[in-house]
């Protein structure tokens, strides 16, 4: 007896603080349960068991020694991906100390976001709050500073919780990221006049001569690897882009306008490569092409300005739900660090827009964890899957709901922050 | 011609003697009377004479009318076949400007009183430099004057009304000063210059400018003690010349322009279309600028302009047309178009997109004077005036018609014949 | 008669109505702001005015319907924050107190973002000098007239203000790296370089501007006693600081750190003037009680931070800690793209601190609307009130709803069916026009 309401007390001082004591399996009882994958469920329970999902069904009986969670009232969502962001890499970005992206160099391939991601950045706890349990961390800013930067290196798929980067990882080496050149007639610096078309032009062509170029020394080098020639050596740098030309990782290409994407996809049908169209300002005439090539894409903010002054107002806005009626699988980034807590309501936002609801959840869910090759683990809530999970009182794409646990892997994890504990001891303020 | 008999010893008095004679004789007074006999005249001042003599001497229009008595020691020229018109007023350039050799280094301006930019008391006349191409040029497309006006800082200084065809400085200058123009200079990028950087700190500078030489005319009148060169420069300017390109800059200059109680002129106007109904409510002397919007050549295939540019691009050719409807008065200048077949190309746009012909000659002649207050002396063919004309085989907006002869106070030109480049 | 009348109802729904014509707004659901909600209810608009709010109400023989069942009715929003429609620069950064540049003299009323911002329900800017300089220049209300000229935007009878900035931005000019400069040129400084020069600068100009009012005291007594002597010269920088003084201009002042706000609010009493409100204070939550206490208002952002240092401690909890605390609050943009959303920003503040919807619409309109002082004027829906009017499909609040329709004055300036009409007509109109610019049209090539 004695023994039980030790473990009671364990289980139910478990309920809060930053790292649970090591419990990653819990039944949550009573929720209103969105698989997303599936319809809505009323009234049901899920079984986490070391860190999966074990079951779902109404009244799943109690484990000994597994919490219980009563979420009458409330909602179970699968836990909200941000598929593009600096999460981890970059604190305060008027302090460059503080900032680890857009390494030197033109092509950086063997860089990876994973192990310098911070385990520590107030940002972490600051995202997860509004509901979201893994991030992409891109090692690139996406800055375009006059075609200085192509590949900056591996995109990590991380959890928003673990006490090192090391625990965080889902993939290291999610996805590769490349910035494709863009025609850039804009001035060199602020007050010089714009840069002619030719010579904007004959850099784009430069930049993709580079980058082809740079792929056929990544093949001879995987050639010369497999044919274990003995003069063969080793090359980080060459050796990383294996993966990519296997078609194993996917590369992030940052393509904007309607010729880039174009570009973009004609070089990867010639190299042969898997690729995701990423942050692009316009469709265009691309939708066909895409949907035809099963490429995907991860859309950036839709808060933004249109790109051109005659654009229609909400064009950026609108550009969610164009890429999903064309056929093409679309899935949010917000490719920054201070609105990746937000990237919910960039969905819906382009859901007020046009993209179906259930997409824009979708898209906030399995299609990133799908797009990302890990749609057998996260995304949906399923048999099998990991233990991401949040509760919440309503649609976690509106503001007016508040989230109200959350748990990743089965751990339940604080939803506290900086945020809060400022809110906290300031209300105290006489 | 002093005759040096050959093989005498020649003294050095002699010599210099010699040597001045010489001088004198390259200077030698060439007659001014002219009579352009039988061609058809452009007089602007009243209606087109089919067949009309001019008759020029002294650098001034002795007369000018059918059937009159060619004097006896007139040079004539035939002008059957020929229209004569007044010879072109270029409204506001930098023509005969001779470049600043070591100018001072802007000082660091902290604030309005250090005078940033202010070159108001510069004087156009004190710049000229006739061996500059861009006069023959210009002569060259039928201009015989233009306002010249220095071309540093925001109060950019004094200009002058000069003569395309003055051998000498002193020939070239016909009255000054005409007018104070005024240029913003916005810097873009990060503000390491001085005040003012933005377009407010402009506008501000001026209108504190302005203020300051109410107070020191105030304080001259008291007899108190003090010298500001840059109001000095501004007291001596009749008029001042404001920027006024795009729309709303031309609305800011219209409700700028009473604070500076002094009379405006309105340049640029490409936009003007927009607000062809506040211009005839104000009656404000305007100058349209000749260097219509075009697509920039280095352009690419995706770089559009945007809706607002491209009608400005379209509409601007046709603004003088609309102002001429509206009974707006209104003149031409270059905008720095400095080849004739440019200022006739632009010249031509306008008569396309709508210009009458009679309006045009107008903008280019007596409308000028009149606003540079210079009416009494140029911009018409009336007795008296001065014997500035251009005259053309064909009507002079046709591409085709060749500019036969321009004559600058009296001094007859051929542009046909002079080298361009 | 009748067939006059029909020809004039045609014509004047073709036009669009007047600001004299009446409007009648039927079955929204009408949130007043201040005076609760209207499930089923009607907006009456006559001579640009409200003239009645309720259910039932019936409209004049002429007035346009709008029948908007299923739609919810929200007063035009109000940004304290806006550097839009502003033409030649935003800041006169190159003196550390450039008072005498005025927003006023380089609006611009054809800036796209004007449009942009009312699609999304925003009908009045407080249009500011941006925050490079400690005293930076007077700045001005504007309504979103979109198609009328600048002087036809200014907000009749708003108070005129000036703009102050603390913290790390206007210090950024007194320290240069080497690195930045380019080679050969020296340091181009700028006072001040630390926030002490910040507050140093706000004093001085202050007690430059009160010596000058002493100065024209002086001259206008001897003026008096019928005495001539020579007037002060007018300085168009001081002049600005003597109607703060006298409390004719309104303060808004930028500011980031607890104790760069109270600097200025000690200053502001030292100098006798009031901060009319404190923008950007993200740590005014650590000063909530010294800021109700001057009388000062706050105009915050949602939810940034994170930024730059000073910015480091914000919280998005800010909103509601100073409402608790009983100072009034605004959110505002300082964005040409998140003014097109404020009711949004406003909806973050029931998550982050579980402020009620009362409470977050008022962030966007009666809030802001006492901030400047035109709260008789504008700021929610009521009879007398001018008929700044937004109309959307879902509850403001709501992240999937959007503006279809605003109107300012009564008169429409926003309609999203007219906007999705007109697209393919625009579309042709530009095509025309750049196939003239280039010479004839063009061939299909690689775009």
């Amino acid at each position: 007896m004695k023994q039980l309401c030790v473990v009671a007390a364990l289980v139910c001082s478990t309920r809060v603080g930053a790292q649970p004591v090591d419990s990653n399996s819990v039944l949550i009882r009573n929720a209103t349960v969105h698989p997303v994958t599936g319809p809505e469920i009323q009234n049901t329970s899920v079984l986490i068991l070391d860190g999966r999902i074990a079951e779902i069904g109404p009244k799943l009986a109690p484990k000994a020694s597994i919490r219980i969670v009563d979420a009458r009232g409330l909602h179970l969502y699968p836990g909200l991906i941000n598929a593009a962001t600096n999460v981890g890499l970059s604190e305060i970005q008027a302090l460059r100390d503080t900032v680890d992206l857009d390494e030197l160099g033109l092509f950086n391939p063997e860089l990876r976001a994973a192990s310098a991601f911070n385990p520590s950045s107030e940002h972490i706890e600051v995202t997860r709050a509004a509901g979201i349990t893994s991030v992409v961390s891109l090692p690139g800013s996406g800055s375009r500073r006059a075609g200085a930067l192509l590949i900056t290196g591996q995109g990590a798929l991380m959890h928003l919780d673990g006490w090192t980067w090391e625990e965080m990882a889902v993939k290291p080496g999610a996805v590769m990221d490349l910035v494709f050149p863009e025609i850039n007639t804009g001035p060199a610096q602020a007050g010089a006049p714009p840069r002619p078309y030719k010579d904007a032009l004959q850099q784009y062509t430069d930049r993709l001569q580079e980058l082809g170029e740079f792929f056929e020394q990544a093949r001879r080098y995987q050639k010369a690897m497999a044919a274990r020639a003995p003069d063969f050596r080793r090359d980080l740098r060459l050796e990383a882009m294996i993966p990519v030309l296997e078609g194993l990782q996917p590369i992030a290409i940052r393509a904007e306008r309607e010729r880039s994407i174009r570009d973009a996809v004609a070089f990867a049908d010639e190299e042969k490569v898997k690729i995701i169209i990423v942050d692009p300002r316009e469709i265009g005439g691309t939708g066909p092409l895409l949907k035809e090539r099963h490429i995907p894409v991860i859309l950036g903010r839709a808060f933004q300005l249109p790109m051109r002054d005659d654009d229609p107002y909400d064009a950026p806005y609108t550009l969610a739900a164009q890429f999903y009626r064309a056929g093409v699988k679309v899935c949010f980034g917000t490719f920054d660090v201070q609105f990746a807590r937000n990237v919910g309501f960039e969905a819906a936002q382009a859901a007020a827009f046009g993209l179906p609801r259930d997409v824009a959840l979708r898209a906030l869910t399995i299609n990133s964890a799908e797009i990302l090759g890990v749609g057998d683990r996260l995304g949906s809530i399923e048999k099998g899957k990991l233990g991401d999970l949040i509760l919440t009182d309503g649609d976690p794409l509106e503001a007016r709901t508040n989230i109200k646990q959350m748990f990743i892997a089965g751990r339940e994890v604080s939803l506290e922050s900086r945020h809060t504990r400022e809110y906290e001891k300031w209300m105290k303020r006489p | 011609m002093i005759r040096v008999r050959s093989g005498a010893r020649r003294s050095p008095l002699a010599a210099a003697v010699t040597l001045l004679a010489a001088c004198a004789s390259l200077r030698a007074e060439v007659p001014s009377a002219i009579a352009i006999k039988d061609a058809r005249v452009v007089t602007v001042s009243g209606e087109d004479l089919p067949k009309a003599t001019v008759l020029l001497r002294g650098g001034l229009i002795q007369d000018v009318g059918a059937g009159l008595a060619i004097p006896q020691d007139a040079w004539v020229i035939e002008g059957a076949g020929l229209t004569v018109y007044p010879g072109f007023i270029d409204g506001l350039s930098h023509w005969g400007l001779a470049p600043v050799t070591n100018p001072a280094p802007e000082v660091h301006a902290r604030g309005p009183e250090d005078r940033p930019q202010t070159y108001s008391f510069e004087r156009a006349a004190d710049r000229l430099d006739p061996r500059d191409r861009r006069l023959e040029a210009v002569r060259a497309a039928g201009f015989t004057a233009a306002a010249t006006f220095p071309d540093r800082g925001i109060f950019e200084g004094l200009g002058a009304m000069i003569s395309l065809g003055g051998a000498e400085v002193r020939d070239m200058v016909i009255a000054q000063p005409i007018g104070q123009q005024v240029t913003f200079r916005i810097t873009r990028g990060p503000a390491r210059s001085g005040y003012p950087a933005s377009l407010m700190g402009n506008i501000a500078y001026v209108r504190q400018l302005y203020l300051d030489l109410d107070h020191y005319k105030q304080a001259k009148e008291m007899r108190q003690p003090g010298y500001d060169h840059a109001l000095e420069g501004l007291a001596d300017s009749p008029r001042v010349l404001l920027p006024a390109e795009q729309a709303q800059q031309i609305d800011r200059m219209l409700n700028f322009a009473p604070e500076l109680k002094t009379p405006v002129v309105l340049y640029g106007l490409h936009e003007a279309y927009r607000r062809i109904e506040t211009l005839k409510q104000t009656h404000v002397p305007l100058l349209v600028s000749l260097k219509w919007p075009e697509k920039p050549r280095d352009a690419g295939p995706n770089d559009t302009a945007n809706y607002r540019l491209l009608l400005m691009r379209e509409q601007a050719p046709a603004v003088p047309g609309m102002l001429a409807k509206a009974g707006l008065k209104f003149g031409f200048y270059s905008d720095g178009i400095d080849t004739a077949s440019g200022l006739r190309q632009a010249l031509k746009k306008a008569l396309d997109a709508g210009l009458p012909r009679a309006a045009a000659i107008r903008a280019l002649t007596l409308n000028v004077a009149e606003m540079y207050g210079m009416a009494d002396r140029m911009g018409t063919i009336e007795r008296g005036k001065m014997a500035n004309l251009v005259a053309t085989r064909g009507d002079i907006f046709e591409e085709k018609s060749a500019i036969e002869y321009v004559f600058v106070g009296g001094r007859k030109f051929e542009p046909a014949k002079e080298v361009h480049e | 008669m009748r067939r006059i009348c029909v020809l004039a109802l045609l014509l004047s729904a073709i036009v669009g109505n007047s600001a004299a014509e009446a409007l009648l707004i039927r079955n929204a659901t009408v949130l007043t702001v201040t005076k609760g909600t209207i499930p089923n209810g009607s907006v009456l608009v006559e001579d640009g005015k409200i003239a009645a709010v309720g259910e039932n109400l019936s409209a004049p023989a002429g007035a346009t319907i709008v029948d908007a069942s299923g739609k919810y009715l929200m007063p035009g929003m109000i940004d304290c924050h806006s550097h839009t429609a502003i033409e030649g620069g935003v800041n006169e950064g190159t003196v550390s107190d450039s008072s005498m540049v005025n927003i006023e003299d380089v609006l611009d009323p054809m800036d796209i973002n004007i449009y942009r911002a009312l699609a999304g329900g925003l009908t009045v800017s407080n249009v500011l000098h941006g925050s490079a300089n400690a005293i930076g220049g007077q700045t001005v209300v504007v309504k979103l007239r979109w198609g009328k000229t600048a002087q036809d935007m200014l907000f009749a009878g708003a108070k005129p203000g000036i703009k102050f900035a603390l913290g790390e931005n206007p210090k950024r000019q007194g320290y240069v790296p080497p690195s930045v400069l380019p080679p050969g040129r020296p340091a181009a400084r700028r006072y001040p370089g630390t926030r002490m020069g910040v507050e140093d600068v706000i004093r001085e100009s202050f007690m430059e501007a009160k010596n000058y009012r002493e100065d024209w005291q002086a001259y206008r007594a001897r003026v008096a006693r019928g005495e001539h002597p020579l007037p002060p010269r007018k300085d168009l920088r001081l002049e600005p600081l003597v109607e703060v003084l006298e409390g004719k201009r309104y303060v808004h002042a930028h500011c980031y750190r607890s104790d760069e706000i109270l600097m200025l609010l000690r200053v502001a009493d030292e100098m006798g003037f009031k901060i009319r409100t404190l923008q950007h204070a993200l740590e005014a939550y650590k000063v909530a009680r010294e800021i109700a206490e001057h009388g000062a208002s706050v105009s915050t952002f949602s939810d940034w931070w994170s930024y730059k240092i000073e910015a480091y401690d914000a919280t998005p909890y800010n909103v509601a800690i100073l409402t608790r605390k009983g100072v009034l609050v605004s959110v505002n943009s300082d964005s040409d793209e998140l003014q097109r959303h404020l009711n949004l920003e406003a909806a973050k503040s029931m998550r982050y601190g579980g402020l009620s919807e009362a409470e977050a619409l008022a962030l966007v309109t009666i809030n802001p609307a006492k901030q400047l002082a035109i709260d008789d004027k504008v700021g929610s829906i009521e009879a007398g009130k001018s008929a700044d009017l937004a109309l959307f499909d879902g509850h403001p609040l709501s992240n999937y709803s959007k503006a279809l329709r605003v109107w300012i004055d009564g008169h429409e300036y926003f309609d999203r069916d007219k906007d999705l009409e007109t697209r393919p007509d625009f579309e042709r109109k530009k095509k025309a026009l750049e196939d003239k610019d280039n010479g004839g049209p063009r061939l299909p090539t690689r775009r």
